[in-house]
């Protein structure tokens, strides 16, 4: 039987499978499999576990996610409430920063993997390597430097302290984001993560100008990807487009696997790439809400149209919302299987 | 009298520096014209707010600007209009009032700030409601300011669609019969993904970035005075 690593590792190396990898991200969906709410789904390991092996085999698409929620890497940092909802994702409800001394008073714990705040994340972890190590992608979340103090402080905090200073104290909060960041990924790969999703807005220039890319966003994701090395990693900036930086990122860091913003267009980024790495085509899950099932396929179609030419392109989605009915992902997922065939 | 070559160069260097999010130029460009004897009112009405105009336009033309331009774009025009406003020989006319704040269950403030800036900056009357507003404190607010729009600002799908953002909203005006009086404008990551999905929450009208929805809002307010 063919597996989702076997369509991914394909992908990678420019040969062909059954199909293209599709990966799609269902997150909260995994609740309403299992019967329960979100925040009682989110208080085990094993819940998020069962949800993730759960949909897999009940869609048949090619990843599993390690990932609970974006706020997770705030409580690995001391972040102590969560604003939970019933019908969407939750969120980081008290900053941990809240004025700049507490920059100073920011402690990085010294081994994650043994870190209470990681025990759920790595018993998630350990029954999907046992379940589906090596034949599905166990994809992990990883927030680059400068876009986790966005959640350690709110993101106009951190735009006002990044921009407008001051900058020793803004300097000491990257140094200690890029501590946690390295102590993170090692945590994530240990525990059996194949996937690293680099997630980094400030890597695109949706985000900030190409002048403050070129002079402060590369210069950090350089040493970001230098300190961790290339492998497994896939670039992202969090649906903002950056088909203008793919080039020199690809030159500076060995990143080989490109998850783009479903504003990007596929054809130029895959010529800007040019077999140097895998291109991520990501569908717009926003009007997959509403969209009718031609208008689903005819999208699906465009997207794997304009990526699959030449190979080395794989089909995902962004982090589905609660919202999209389930017909609509199995339409999604039948027609990129149609389409992605060989 | 102005020598309008400074106007222009003054412009020019201002705009440059916002493009570049280089707060410290643009406020020194600011105080060098003032120094040079142009009025805090030229100052305002030729410098702060075309350069708004401006980076709407780039927008609206596919010009390449950013959400870190956005947020400087508003702050230094809201730190410059506030500066300025004291030193006018009248007081500016009040050109709207809007209550402004972000949706139920969503904690996201960066959008709705680079609103309010621009806002300030265009004589706009604002008050700032925070985050995770319910939908009955939006029109209590607004009733209370006299307020004739309302900004939800949602960056996440449930709380753009759910019924107690814009919807709901939308439901406690026309129980009140405020519909005529007050409008909705919304704005947010879900609708730069989704250009209709200010019609299914029901909104008036929405805007791509915070700097155009000053822009869109003044419209509004203006539209509904008349």
């Amino acid at each position: 039987m063919i597996t989702g690593m076997d369509r991914l590792v394909a992908a990678i190396n420019g040969e062909k499978s059954d199909r293209i990898p599709v990966f799609c991200n269902l997150l909260d969906q995994g609740a309403g499999e299992l019967g329960m709410s979100l925040k009682e789904y989110y208080s085990k390991g094993a819940h998020v576990a069962e949800g993730q092996l759960t949909m897999r085999e009940k869609y048949g698409y090619d990843n599993v996610w390690s990932l609970f929620y974006v706020g997770k890497e705030a409580e690995l940092l001391g972040c102590r409430e969560i604003l939970y909802a019933d019908d969407g994702p939750p969120n980081v409800a008290d900053f941990v920063i809240k004025d700049y001394d507490d920059i100073a008073n920011l402690q990085i714990p010294d081994d994650i993997s043994a870190s209470p705040a990681f025990s759920e994340e790595r018993e998630c972890l350990r029954i999907l390597r046992a379940e589906v190590g090596g034949s599905y992608p166990i994809c992990a979340y990883i927030t680059a430097p400068m876009a986790l103090p966005a959640i350690l402080m709110g993101m106009d905090k951190w735009m006002e302290l990044l921009f407008l200073g001051p900058a020793d104290v803004r300097d000491a909060l990257l140094d200690k984001c890029r501590e946690f960041f390295v102590k993170e990924t090692r945590a994530y790969r240990d525990a059996g993560a194949d996937v690293l999703l680099y997630a980094n807005p400030f890597g695109s220039t949706d985000i900030v100008p190409m002048k403050f890319f070129s002079e402060q966003a590369l210069p950090w994701i350089e040493k970001d990807i230098e300190a961790v090395g290339s492998q497994g990693v896939v670039y992202y900036c969090g649906s903002a487009r950056f088909n203008r930086v793919i080039d020199v990122v690809l030159e500076k860091t060995g990143i080989g696997v490109y998850y783009l913003s479903p504003l990007d267009d596929i054809a130029p980024a895959k010529e800007i790439i040019a077999g140097r790495g895998l291109t991520c085509g990501v569908i717009n899950d926003i009007p997959l809400i509403d969209w009718s099932r031609s208008e689903i396929r005819d999208e699906v179609r465009r997207l794997i149209d304009a990526g699959m030419p030449g190979g080395k392109f794989l089909f995902g989605t962004l982090l589905m919302p609660l919202a999209i009915p389930e017909e609509n992902i199995r339409t999604m997922l039948e027609a990129a299987y149609e389409f992605g065939s060989y | 009298m102005i020598d309008e070559s400074m106007v222009e160069e003054t412009i020019r260097h201002y705009n440059e520096a916002i493009f570049d999010t280089d707060r410290d130029r643009a406020l020194e460009m600011v105080h060098q014209a003032l120094e040079r004897g142009m009025t805090p009112e030229d100052i305002v009405f030729k410098v702060v707010l075309p350069a708004m105009d401006q980076m709407i336009k780039s927008i609206s033309e596919a010009f390449d600007t950013s959400l870190a331009q956005h947020y400087m774009t508003a702050q230094i025009a809201d730190s410059v209009v506030a500066e300025m406003i004291p030193k006018f020989k009248q007081a500016p006319q009040v050109a709207g009032r809007v209550v402004i704040g972000s949706a139920e269950g969503d904690l996201h403030s960066l959008g709705k700030r680079i609103v309010i800036g621009c806002m300030r900056a265009r004589m706009i009357e604002v008050t700032d409601l925070g985050v995770n507003v319910p939908p009955e404190r939006f029109v209590d607010e607004a009733v209370a300011h006299g307020a004739s729009i309302i900004g939800i600002s949602a960056m996440m799908v449930h709380t753009a669609r759910g019924s107690n953002g814009s919807l709901g909203v939308r439901r406690i005006l026309k129980e009140r019969g405020l519909e005529d009086r007050i409008k909705i404008v919304v704005g947010g990551a879900p609708y730069r993904f989704d250009h209709e999905l200010y019609k299914t929450v029901q909104a008036d009208a929405w805007a791509e970035d915070g700097v155009t929805a000053a822009g869109v809002i003044a419209e509004l307010a203006e539209e509904v005075r008349t």
